[in-house]
């Protein structure tokens, strides 16, 4: 086999060593203390790698904290034939979890574009108006949600029930009525200074020329927006949805104190769920095993995501 | 003449009118957008019934009695409980995190580099509740359920990522060739992280503390599941508060605009380095 054969190995110095056989070393200066990376690594490993690992293994078997007589018996993939197939709450639940996080993220882009674009022009005191647009996005997550619940969304004492009886609209009794509509109404309040900050970022990094050719081109601003300004922001757009989708698919203290999860399993997405079977039912080996769907979720969520952001470029 | 002059004159106009409906438009829609915090605010200054009254009331006498309530029930434990377990927390990860961010810019070749930085990436994109079944169980086994020093662990494990692909964004913005005229004058690895290289990107690591801070703050999910009575954060106190009193409203208000205060104070400040920070550099 000849040297045209030999892989080309990503980026550097192959090429290189390839023709010069003898040289041992490429001419890179060895920096010393090169372990700086691994007590962070090793960190990461222990306290986020080996319990996946664990959880793995727990999953593959039976183990209910209420029932210890049963013990710890290894049952294979049983626990997944359970969870796909027998349990009637899990796929409602990935539908649930589904909804919420298109919902919101739907609602958090629509907002976000159109306060970046009304934020992106020149404004009297517009740093003072992008912090105070940015205050949904900082104020405790939960806390906000136990008030939406109470002090807007209530059908007695809420304020947007008062409006709408204002106009003529009857009451809305949002929690039990529309519950995973108002879990996802406050999420996606919380997401969208998120998008705008991301979007403005991206608006402000076009150049004024770009514009400028558009407007002499005789282009009008509906047309240069959509033809000019949103294809500039794929990669912005890309990421507030990459991060905003991994995020709120982890909410969590919304539910737990708006909806505790119900109507019956109305609000459970499948964190909400593996929580209440690990630390309310005790079902350890289930729990895991719906700990490890979700990680799979997740990766392939975040796998496509990655893909959609590196194809391009 | 006159008449184009006239045309022009009534074209800007118009153009500013419109000018200043998109300002207005701007300002009522943040202002909807901000109102729940800011109605928040306003309730914590109300007796109760004023805040259960069925026609939202602006015009009232403002009493102090429910922010003086929410800091005599025991608001002290938590808050300390909260600031020591984001502070010690971020301290950790500041400590680990600028070492091996360090390492990924200015040691690691660029697949290396790479390889860490999806790893940090996948660290922090997995859902918490997949971990919460075997953690619960080795901190039972340890005896650590309803410690601070547990949330202080896990809180640091959850900042880390951030922290490094913070860092890692700031460093790789300084100049390289500082660093090497250090190696010449042949300064320490030490003394280049602590004498040029945090000095230099010290505004990014600040905001990187700062994003820490607020995400172990508001964190709900390993304080709900970790802290019982001995350790709870403020969150949990806003839980219990609202479930111990049958009226609530004024004093919950009043309760969750002294927790907000915090992460809202810090983020503005690090407001320019959000973005930034959170996407790792990938938006400037």
């Amino acid at each position: 086999m000849s040297q045209v054969n030999h892989p080309v190995m990503p980026g550097d110095q192959a090429v290189q060593v390839a023709t010069q056989p003898k040289m041992q070393k490429p001419a890179v200066r060895r920096e010393p203390d090169r372990w700086l990376y691994l007590p962070a690594l090793a960190y990461m490993i222990v306290l986020t790698q080996i319990p996946f690992v664990l959880a793995f293994w727990f999953s593959l078997h039976a183990w209910n904290l209420l029932v210890p007589s049963e013990g710890f018996p290894f049952v294979g993939l049983s626990n997944y034939i359970t969870v796909f197939f027998q349990d009637p709450n899990f796929w409602p639940i990935m539908g649930h979890t589904l909804e919420l996080v298109v919902g919101a993220m739907v609602l958090a882009v629509i907002g976000g574009t159109i306060l970046a674009v009304l934020l992106n022009r020149p404004l009297p005191g517009s740093n003072a108006v992008r912090a105070l647009a940015t205050v949904p996005f900082l104020v405790t997550p939960s806390v906000m949600a136990l008030l939406w619940k109470n002090l807007f969304l209530s059908p007695s004492t809420g304020i947007f029930d008062w409006a709408l009886h204002l106009v003529g609209l009857p009451a809305v009794a949002w929690f039990s009525s529309y519950p995973l509509e108002s879990v996802t109404i406050i999420v996606a309040w919380e997401w969208t200074p998120f998008v705008m900050l991301v979007l403005l970022a991206g608006l402000q990094a076009i150049p004024d020329e770009v514009l400028e050719a558009a407007k002499v081109d005789g282009a009008t601003a509906l047309t240069t927006f959509w033809r000019v300004v949103v294809p500039l922001l794929r990669k912005p757009y890309e990421i507030a949805l990459l991060f905003g989708t991994i995020f709120v698919f982890q909410t969590f203290g919304e539910i737990y104190l708006t909806t505790g999860g119900g109507p019956g399993i109305a609000t459970n997405t499948l964190p909400y769920y593996t929580y209440r079977t690990a630390l309310l039912s005790f079902q350890i080996g289930m729990a895991a095993t719906l700990g490890v769907i979700g990680v799979i979720v997740a990766i392939l969520a975040a796998r496509g995501m990655l893909r959609l952001m590196t194809e391009r470029s | 003449m006159q008449a184009t002059y006239k045309q022009a004159t009534h074209k800007q106009a118009t153009h500013k009118w419109a000018q200043s409906l998109w300002t207005g438009l701007t300002y009522l829609l943040v202002f909807l957008l901000v109102f729940p915090v800011l109605w928040m605010v306003i309730t914590g200054f109300k007796t109760e019934s004023a805040a259960y009254s069925p026609t939202p009331t602006l015009i009232f006498q403002p009493t102090l009695d429910q922010f003086a309530l929410a800091l005599n029930s025991g608001f002290g434990a938590y808050l300390t409980n909260s600031a020591i377990a984001s502070l010690v927390s971020t301290a950790i990860a500041l400590l680990l995190g600028i070492p091996a961010a360090y390492s990924m810019v200015f040691q690691m070749s660029k697949k290396g580099s790479d390889d860490m930085l999806f790893f940090v990436l996948s660290t922090r994109f997995m859902p918490f509740a997949a971990i919460l079944v075997p953690l619960y169980v080795i901190i039972t086994r340890l005896n650590l359920l309803d410690n601070l020093f547990t949330l202080i662990i896990v809180y640091t494990a959850m900042n880390l990522p951030l922290m490094i692909w913070m860092a890692r964004s700031y460093f790789m913005d300084l100049p390289k060739e500082t660093l090497e005229a250090a190696s010449i004058d042949g300064c320490t690895t030490l003394q280049k992280i602590v004498g040029i290289v945090v000095p230099m990107a010290a505004p990014g690591l600040v905001a990187a503390a700062l994003l820490c801070i607020i995400f172990a703050w508001n964190d709900f999910f390993f304080a709900v599941s970790f802290t019982y009575t001995n350790s709870p954060t403020l969150p949990i106190m806003v839980a219990v508060f609202s479930s111990n009193e049958s009226l609530f409203l004024a004093k919950v208000s009043a309760l969750a605009t002294l927790i907000v205060i915090v992460p809202v104070a810090l983020g503005i400040y690090a407001q320019k380095y959000l973005v930034r920070g959170l996407t790792g550099g990938a938006i400037k």
